[in-house]
């Protein structure tokens, strides 16, 4: 995985918005952001601004399975933490602020709901997480760590807890858990000081266990305003409870077919109920349920089930909202502090988010119910529909249709990073060859590029008949497939092979009768026979062994019963093990098909869906990676670009070590150095291992230039790479001086709009600006500098202040880049060299689509070494010092130093500068008196006799030198010891 | 567009429109049938009467009686030969303590929570998209399919957390389900000295321990000596399997359509 590589994601998100069908919901505290999750495993952040507008910022990617709860994690308004549990008992503690993954866990349980609460443990207020769900008890964590510290069980009749409320006793100080469980029965945990302090795993017994007759319990909520009463919903019935004695008050039916799914106390005398098609009501309570009245408690006892009390209004959804598909998420949101909202929110299948501002006020009884009209309404699609410019996908400039407006979209795509080529399967069935850094630098960046129609050049490859599922390039996977062959899959049942260099369609196989869903390559050690296939997988519930070889189907396993979700091998025994979505296997012998074993009900199954469901990105020493990533099966591909700023910089470095020196070059290497012009890195590689194929590879490349040009391949990938990536990540408009030098001197680029980037954080997980965030950047950044920005005021040097792990991750990309290029000879983006090949005549007869240039492009001179090598100079200069200066503190956030300290030994020797250099500009920048701060934070977590240490105030730096060559982490309080340690040995003797 | 291709598509619309309207509540309906069915054996205790509920007894093997009670063990009879010795060791639960199956109680509310879904989409209800359609049926199959993993897959223990047994020092009992069966696996146990030479290795987490497996509690290391396992079928349970494979088709094939 990403490790401790410094991999930066760019995403282009295409016009369609990502399928978001919200399955739990979360408003922040302090009202600045809505959470939500959905049922495909993503995490949506919503910033909320103080006129109720909801601008989509982020999405986070972690969790492989739908979300089940949310809950804030801790307490501090200076940082906040979500906690996110997904129905595979994934939990991921998350930074709201720059989405960022501190800690996840996985339990073999699936929490239904979670609640941060704050246990008095002496004089300390220690975070706790009370989760229930689909196990007895309620399990009690550590906010911070994520590790189940005790828990709450039931001694009569122990039972899963549907619901559970947390209340805080003023009279005798203590905190008591009120849960219903599924069979209807109230519990009572009180939480002592000594039971928060326990660590083992000493179970907690109720203290109290009463039937109260509540069937399918939805929620339990607890009047904050009275302190005396308890609102328990039902899916048939809403029950008021005594807080005190828990003696039933009084009792509401359902209306006529509908459900409730939750309800809260709006205040003192009011609650609101909703249900599960996503209406709302709110009802006055009455007398004998209002503490302050003299009839409070004048019906216990003596209930009357059926007596519905007076209707306030009602909050019907709208009636010209889109069909959902599966019932809305309601809550209610009750701010404690300014500006004290008090808003229902809803999230519904379609992604959209909508909220009420209930009122206070109680209106004069009318003859029908008022309903409250909706304050705010956005959902995902109609804030990507809004964007001006719009939100590019990766190759819409290819893929725009004749008298429509939305492009043709990509349905499956795969990446060949030897070649720097991207294959791109359409919903029109087409496949699009496009080099990739070049069809990025379109959608990402200005320049003469616009002017060109069709750029950048393509190929296009037709035969299927209906939309592109899946494409499959094998000798990616294993170099023993024909480098030539690429393989596509289709809703028209069909499997083709082409030849990626001719554009020829090769072979046709037609042996599934339903769509094909996945096209999967044998591993290494299957027969010879086998060797040589792919596997295709259809929606029929059948698998096919297709020889590319024999151009044959050798295997079709059918006759499965259910979808297939898995295919695995086991080689030895010549087996192909399927995995059903049922959770039965069958096992077919490859060779000869046949069926050995079914075997349903295995448990290693459970182990194979996690396998199969992990849809995040791998990585490889590539500099660049495009992978294409979909939320939801029905959705179009969007590509996230992965930059690796490691891998960048040998490749760099590599290329200028091979680079000939001109007065030596000789006739052999002349010839070499015009086949590399023509074939791949990859391919000249080969070529020199087989000299003997070279007669064979002349031929070969004679007919392929016959057939059709590609000039796919004249690009210097690498070059590319760093142009594109530099131009997203230079902070442009801070230096008009410094701006025209990238453009001029050193060739970069300036966006078109503020660009989405991502983060990688922890165990591969990963938060992706969605393109709307800048929407939402530009109001803060508006507000913060009290004048009204425009989009392109914050090109490039927005992303700086959006969150300080993005800015660190920047800065150090930017920077080591810089140092790396100015150590370079010709490091400039214009000019010849940029070019492999030499530069052709336009063919005769070439199609459309390929290339016309050369004539409209003016070759300027490079300008000479010293220049180039001073602009990167100040590139690297004003990154690392002048930024914050420039950028003004309120529209800056500076970077993290404990992610510089991180990085003070990387084994990469630029990045390892760039960040000693960043961090030594922070130290100056913060001051002793932040020098100070950051000292008196990081204390705790060190071992006591360095305090002595640290409090010399002559030596700062010192210390915090100390700390940067090990990896601190607030949450890891566990590594201290490592720390210590290293600390005694380099302690000056 | 010809004029026949649009009649194709009024027709296959209406063909649609019958299929949410009809098919799919008859679909559910069978469904919710079965489910009821299945919800029936797992004896649900209505709150306060739970000592009414039906008492079972199954005899495992030729070893002894074991008393179900809903979803928990209440008496057990088990007389079991000890290896090596002639002596028989024998086992009675005490009256207040009960062994509760988590297995039974979890799929019993899987099932369950599968029925409310069903339940709130009655005949009244009109289906409007597919997609609806394919989400509720998705909702359910999960439910089924994860009561059916917990009969299917019984929680692998580590030694020291499976539950301590009644009295026997060097005993230790864990019931569980599998499939359709109950099954109880005794340990026998071997203390080990304290700073033994033997390489000490403790057991991961596994259904079955084989003799020799070691681990670790309270600070004593015991390695086991022999295992016994002994089960019987509850015919319930199987008929409860059946129910939940019965189920998931239609489910599925409703899906595909």
């Amino acid at each position: 995985m990403s490790g401790n590589n410094l991999v930066l994601p760019i995403v282009l998100w295409g016009r369609t918005a990502p399928t978001h069908c919200i399955s739990s919901l979360l408003v922040l505290d302090d009202c600045s952001a809505v959470i939500t999750g959905c049922h495909d495993g993503q995490i949506c952040l919503w910033d909320m601004t103080p006129e109720l507008q909801v601008p989509p910022r982020a999405m986070l990617f972690g969790h492989t399975s739908s979300i089940t709860c949310l809950a804030k994690a801790n307490a501090c308004t200076d940082k906040q933490y979500i906690v996110s549990a997904s129905e595979n008992g994934e939990m991921c503690l998350w930074d709201v602020n720059d989405g960022r993954c501190i800690e996840f866990s996985k339990l073999a349980c699936a929490h239904t709901d979670i609640q941060f609460y704050q246990f008095t443990i002496g004089t300390q207020r220690e975070g706790r997480l009370l989760c229930n769900g689909h196990y007895p008890e309620v399990l009690v964590l550590d906010a911070s760590s994520l590790e189940v510290l005790y828990s709450l069980v039931s001694k009569i009749s122990p039972d899963w807890i549907s619901a559970m409320s947390i209340i805080r006793s003023h009279r005798t100080q203590e905190d008591t858990v009120v849960a219903v469980s599924v069979t209807g029965i109230l519990k009572v945990w009180i939480i002592t000081a000594e039971v928060s302090r326990m660590q083992d795993l000493d179970p907690v017994f109720e203290e109290e266990s009463k039937p109260i007759q509540c069937q399918n319990c939805q929620s339990i909520s607890f009047c904050h305003f009275t302190q005396n009463s308890l609102l328990v919903v039902c899916s048939k019935y809403w029950r008021v409870f005594d807080a005190g004695d828990y003696s039933l008050l009084c009792s509401v039916p359902s209306e006529a077919d509908q459900g409730w799914t939750g309800g809260d106390f709006i205040s003192a005398d009011k609650v609101i109920v909703w249900t599960e098609d996503g209406c709302s009501y709110i009802y006055k309570l009455p007398p004998s349920c209002l503490s302050a009245s003299e009839h409070f408690r004048s019906d216990v006892g003596k209930t009357r089930e059926g007596a519905v009390p007076p209707l306030i209004y009602k909050i019907a959804d709208q009636p010209d909202k889109k069909l959902l598909i599966c019932p809305p998420v309601t809550r209610f949101f009750f701010s404690r502090r300014e500006p004290f909202h008090k808003l229902l929110i809803q999230g519904d299948s379609e992604g959209r988010l909508s909220m009420w501002n209930v009122p206070d006020s109680t209106p004069a009884p009318q003859h029908s119910t008022p309903e409250l009209p909706v304050s705010c309404t956005l959902s995902l699609q109609e804030s990507f529909d809004g964007l001006m410019p719009v939100s590019s996908g990766i190759i819409d400039q290819l893929s725009a249709q004749p008298g429509k407006e939305q492009p043709i979209k990509v349905t499956a795509s795969v990446y060949i990073p030897a070649q720097g080529r991207l294959v791109c399967g359409r919903e029109d069935g087409s496949i699009i060859l496009v080099p990739a850094t070049q069809t990025a630098i379109v959608q990402l960046l200005q320049g003469e590029h616009m002017l060109r129609r069709g750029w950048p050049p393509h190929r296009t490859l037709r035969g299927h008949r209906n939309k592109v599922t899946c494409v499959l390039y094998p000798y990616q996977v294993s170099p023993r497939y024909d480098q030539r062959a690429l393989v596509s899959g289709g809703v028209d049942f069909s499997v083709i092979v082409w030849d990626i260099f001719t554009g020829e369609m090769k072979h046709i196989f037609c042996v599934h009768g339903g769509e094909i869903t996945q096209l999967l390559v044998p591993p290494e050690n299957c027969s010879t026979r086998v060797q040589h296939c792919v596997c295709s997988v259809a929606s029929d519930h059948s698998v096919g062994l297709l020889s590319l070889k024999e151009r044959k189907c050798i295997m079709l396993a059918s006759r499965h019963l259910f979808p297939i979700q898995v295919i695995k091998w086991r080689p030895a025994d010549d087996y192909l093990v399927v995995g059903c979505s049922d959770g039965s296997v069958y096992v077919w012998q490859m060779d000869t098909g046949t069926r050995s074993h079914t075997r349903p009900y295995l448990n290693l199954l459970c182990v194979l869906y996690y396998v199969l469901q992990g849809n995040l990105p791998k990585y490889s020493h590539n500099a660049l990676v495009v992978q294409a990533m979909k939320t939801n099966v029905s959705d179009p591909d969007m590509h996230v670009l992965f930059f690796d700023v490691e891998a960048v910089i040998i490749q760099l470095l590599t290329e200028e070590a091979q680079r000939p020196n001109p007065t030596l070059v000789s006739p052999r290497a002349c010839t070499r150095i015009f086949k590399q012009v023509k074939e791949t890195m990859k391919e000249t590689i080969k070529e020199h291992l087989l000299d003997d194929d070279e007669e064979e590879e002349e031929e070969q490349r004679r007919r392929e230039e016959k057939s059709k040009s590609l000039s796919l391949l004249e690009y210097n990938l690498t070059m590319d790479t760093a142009k594109l990536f530099m131009s997203c990540l230079h902070a442009w408009g801070l230096n008009q001086q410094l701006d025209l030098i990238c453009l001029e001197r050193l060739g970069m680029l300036r966006p078109h709009c503020p660009i989405s980037f991502g983060l990688i954080s922890r165990g591969g997980h990963m938060s992706l600006m969605l393109p709307t965030f800048k929407e939402s950047l530009l109001r803060k950044l508006s507000v913060a500098t009290g004048r009204k920005l425009t989009l392109s005021d914050i090109v490039g040097k927005g992303t700086y202040g959006l969150s300080r792990a993005v800015t660190t991750q920047h800065l150090l990309s930017v920077i080591s880049l810089a140092n790396t290029l100015m150590g370079m000879t010709n490091a400039t983006f214009v000019g010849e060299h940029m070019k492999k090949a030499p530069t052709r005549p336009p063919r005769p007869g070439g199609t459309p689509e390929s290339p016309r240039r050369g004539s409209s492009a003016p070759q300027s001179s490079p300008p000479p070494q010293a220049h180039i090598k001073q602009g990167w100079s100040q590139l690297a200069a004003m990154h690392c010092v002048m930024l914050p200066d420039l950028l003004g503190l309120d529209k800056y956030r500076p970077p993290l130093l404990e992610m510089l300290a991180r990085r003070w030994q990387d084994r990469c020797l630029e990045v390892r500068e760039a960040a000693q250099a960043l961090l030594l500009a922070e130290l100056r920048r913060i001051g002793v008196s932040g020098r100070k701060d950051t000292i008196d934070l990081w204390a705790p977590y060190l071992p006591q006799y360095v305090d002595t240490v640290s409090s010399r105030e002559s030596r700062p730096m010192k210390i915090m030198k100390f700390n940067q060559s090990q990896t601190l982490d607030l949450t890891q309080k566990k590594r201290t010891n490592r720390v210590a340690s290293s600390l005694r040995s380099s302690l000056p003797s | 567009m010809s004029s026949a291709s649009q009649v194709e598509r009024a027709v296959l619309e209406e063909e649609f429109n019958w299929l949410l309207r009809e098919e799919v509540h008859s679909v559910l309906k069978q469904l919710q049938d079965v489910l009821k069915e299945a919800s029936r054996r797992f004896a649900m205790p209505s709150p306060g009467l739970e000592s009414q509920l039906k008492q079972e007894n199954f005899i495992l093997g030729s070893e002894g009686v074991l008393t179900l009670q809903g979803e928990a063990l209440t008496q057990a009879d088990i007389n079991l030969k000890m290896a090596k010795s002639s002596q028989v060791l024998h086992f009675q639960f005490r009256d207040d303590k009960h062994w509760k199956l988590q297995q039974i109680q979890d799929a019993r509310n899987h099932v369950n929570q599968a029925l409310h879904l069903l339940n709130c989409r009655d005949d009244s209800y009109h289906f409007k998209t597919g997609a609806e359609v394919n989400k509720l049926m998705d909702a359910v199959m999960l439910q089924l399919t994860r009561a059916r993993n917990r009969l299917t897959t019984p929680a692998s223990l580590t030694l020291p957390s499976s539950p301590p047994s009644a009295d026997a020092g060097d005993v230790m009992v864990n019931f569980y389900i599998n499939l359709s069966k109950l099954c109880l696996t005794v340990y026998q146990l071997h203390v080990l000295p304290p700073n033994t030479t033997k390489n000490f290795k403790p057991a991961g987490s596994s259904v079955l321990h084989n003799p020799g497996a070691m681990f670790e509690l309270n600070n004593n290391r015991f390695e086991v000596s022999h295992v016994h396992k002994v089960e019987c079928v509850l015919p319930w349970l199987s008929d409860t399997l059946v129910f939940f494979t019965i189920s998931l088709q239609p489910a599925s094939s409703s899906k595909t359509r």
